[in-house]
């Protein structure tokens, strides 16, 4: 215990090492800008900067590594919540409540809260990286295919409790979804399916041109097409962040953490990540809510969720790197890279090899996390002046940025074809009350679910009660059936006591 | 009581309904087709193997079956829905032709980014989109066209690296000098 306060001693002396620390400022404003703009990811960041690491010292280079990881992650959050446009998938819960947010009039305090949240996700997931990460890694590691489509399941069960009045609608587009997802070669038998001849379809449907599509050009189609606006438009003034104050954050205390739980849990198991646990925590934060049937509609405990667990997922996701050298995400992937560039191989031997540059790393993203709300007020006050631009300029440059994000994906001309179809799909899913989160999340969770479920069954000679039959996943499993159970279980109760009111 | 039941639903016209109902009928129609397709899927499952047509099967059955229950929710809800719609006021009226010539240019900028190259591409769609969005002012019309442009071009070519689309024939040349003089390779 002397030795790892020490340790966190010297890291905090490196970590305010002006070298060090301008990299984390670097990091984490150039972070949050690409995590901000649609189609240039975090992930996309992370690789950018990874060429300036080459002239660095193992410390900085990944201090600027985390720090634009910690970034991305939540820049998503302020064009979801401005814009209605989300950054990366793992945004799309945070502009769901957002944005609805955002038409009511509380903008302001909803940047404030989403960067509060990140802050306090990633700042407790962080310190549980430095005090348990042996153990929580070892336990992770256990994880299989089954345990994988449980995570993967429960998320898909949270359309049941996404904000829709309809579930009949509700599951037609995330069944829609899920069946995009299927389209192009099979990951697990090399098939290829429903791509009607075509080498471009090959590859698949890619969820962010999707997400792209649906969410900013339906967007802006549906606004600049309206003749006369209703009382729903959004009050176009320049917004100034506020942070919430302390009360309302203990107010939201059971809310983040549950999505610091959640967060961290799965951003710690190899392959789920960000954007699973901002789903998750998204879905359960609805199904324990005392009035459910508001989500969707700009409720506090919705953003605060998924903020928190997005942030969390960022610790959570460095345990199997640094302890086992296992990165579980592309980000991940990309700094154990810059790792090895530097001779160091993550792993178990790293903490007796060299303990100062792991420690240095925790308090770095401990650290980083502080400075995040700076960072982020500040990053948040920058794009809060587009506001102030006339729609019809913020509109045309909307699209552009969307095309060019489309792009960016895969230098390739088709995925910005198929963001454009999918902006005219997702323009007339808004005006038929189509509801497009659930497409979002099967087009995003379809693939992994199959994967996971195909795996699993290969396995176990398909064998269904396998799920059931292995405790974690048979955990996962029941809590996903009560939870898809529950609305039903709700009208039950509420019919059950009308009945002696009646009498 | 059965009456006030009744009332409202007998006051609703089918038209409504039947247009409600074009949707999931036609992605039942859809999907019945596409469940035909997966049966054509060229990967025979080995022994005990599901096969790549399992999944995708699986889910467009889900989907037939919650077509179903969604026409279901329609017809139960057909009076429902009227008082509803009527409470909660009429949709915001839609200029189609302006959301039309949108949707064309949005196509037509995709479309001819590849041909002209991005640069000309996209001065001409943020000069027509925003003039058809209702910008009527000449100049700043063509310097945010031109500036964004500009911009845009710095931000993903010289910082992020990003190959944008030059364009064929003489406008591929016209891309490179634009580069050029912009400093930008």
């Amino acid at each position: 215990m002397f030795d790892q306060l020490a340790l966190l001693g010297t890291g905090l002396v490196n970590t305010f090492d002006p070298l060090n620390f301008s990299m984390i400022l670097v990091g984490l404003v150039v972070g949050i800008l690409a995590g901000a703009l649609p189609g240039i990811t975090m992930l996309n960041a992370i690789v950018l900067v990874l060429p300036f690491t080459y002239l660095m010292g193992i410390v900085p280079s990944l201090l600027l590594m985390t720090s634009v990881y910690c970034g991305g992650v939540f820049g998503g959050s302020i064009t979801g919540i401005l814009f209605n446009i989300p950054g990366d998938p793992m945004n799309v819960p945070t502009t769901w409540e957002g944005y609805q947010l955002n038409k009511k009039g509380f903008v302001s305090k909803a940047l404030g809260m989403a960067i509060m949240c990140s802050a306090i996700g990633g700042f407790l997931s962080a310190l549980i990286m430095t005090f348990v990460s042996p153990p929580f890694a070892k336990v992770a590691l256990s994880f299989s295919s089954c345990e994988y489509f449980s995570v993967v399941f429960l998320g898909l069960v949270s359309v049941v409790v996404i904000g829709t009045r309809s579930l009949g609608s509700a599951l037609i587009s995330l069944f829609i979804g899920m069946f995009l997802g299927t389209v192009g070669m099979d990951d697990i038998y090399g098939a290829v399916r429903f791509t009607f001849g075509s080498r471009i379809m090959e590859t698949g449907i890619n969820f962010t041109t999707v997400l792209i599509g649906l969410f900013a050009i339906g967007e802006v189609l549906d606004q600049l097409s309206v003749k006369s606006k209703g009382e729903g438009e959004i009050i176009r003034t320049r917004p100034k962040t506020t942070l919430p104050r302390f009360a309302e954050i203990w107010g939201l205390r059971n809310t983040v953490l549950r999505g610091l739980g959640i967060g961290t849990i799965i951003g710690a198991i190899p392959g789920t990540g960000a954007t699973v646990a901002s789903f998750v925590s998204y879905g359960v934060e609805k199904q324990v809510s005392k009035t459910p049937e508001k989500f969707g509609t700009g409720v506090w405990e919705g953003l605060a969720a998924s903020e928190t667990s997005i942030n969390a997922s960022t610790g959570g996701a460095m345990i199997p790197l640094l302890t086992l050298g296992i990165p579980g995400s592309g980000a991940t992937a990309v700094m154990m890279g810059a790792f090895l560039l530097h001779g160091i191989q993550p792993g178990p031997l790293l903490f007796s090899k060299s303990p100062e540059s792991v420690y240095t790393i925790f308090v770095g993203m401990l650290v980083c996390n502080l400075i995040m709300i700076l960072a982020g007020l500040i990053t948040a006050k920058f794009f809060s002046e587009l506001m102030r631009v006339p729609e019809n300029i913020l509109c045309a440059f909307i699209i552009t940025f969307c095309l060019l994000g489309a792009f960016a994906l895969r230098n390739d001309m088709a995925d910005v074809w198929f963001m454009a179809a999918f902006g005219v799909v997702g323009y007339f899913m808004r005006r038929y009350a189509l509801p497009i989160p659930p497409m979002i999340l099967g087009i995003i969770l379809g693939p992994l679910s199959e994967k996971y479920f195909l795996t699993t069954m290969i396995g176990a000679g398909n064998d269904f009660t396998i799920f059931f039959r292995r405790p974690v996943s048979g955990c996962l499993m029941v809590i996903s059936i009560v939870l898809l159970l529950m609305p039903f279980l709700r009208t039950l109760g509420k019919r059950g006591r009308k009945r002696p009111e009646a009498a | 009581m059965s009456s006030s039941k009744a009332g409202p639903a007998q006051n609703v016209s089918l038209g409504p309904i039947w247009k409600s109902l074009i949707g999931p009928l036609l992605i039942l129609l859809l999907t019945i087709y596409f469940y035909f397709l997966a049966g054509k899927i060229d990967e025979p499952p080995g022994p005990e193997q599901l096969g790549a047509a399992f999944w995708p099967k699986m889910i467009l059955i889900f989907l037939m079956v919650d077509c179903r229950i969604k026409a279901g929710e329609i017809l139960k809800a057909r009076g429902i829905r009227d008082a509803e719609a009527t409470q909660a006021g009429p949709l915001p009226e839609v200029d189609t032709l302006k959301l039309a010539v949108m949707i064309v240019m949005i196509i037509a900028a995709v479309y001819f980014m590849d041909i002209i190259g991005f640069p000309l591409a996209n001065f001409l769609f943020l000069l027509l989109f925003m003039r058809i969005a209702g910008l009527r002012k000449k100049v700043p019309l063509l310097l945010t066209s031109i500036l964004g442009t500009v911009f845009l071009l710095y931000l993903f070519v010289k910082v992020v690296y990003l190959p944008l689309p030059k364009g064929q024939w003489f406008f591929d040349d016209m891309t490179i000098i634009l580069y050029r003089i912009l400093h930008i390779i």
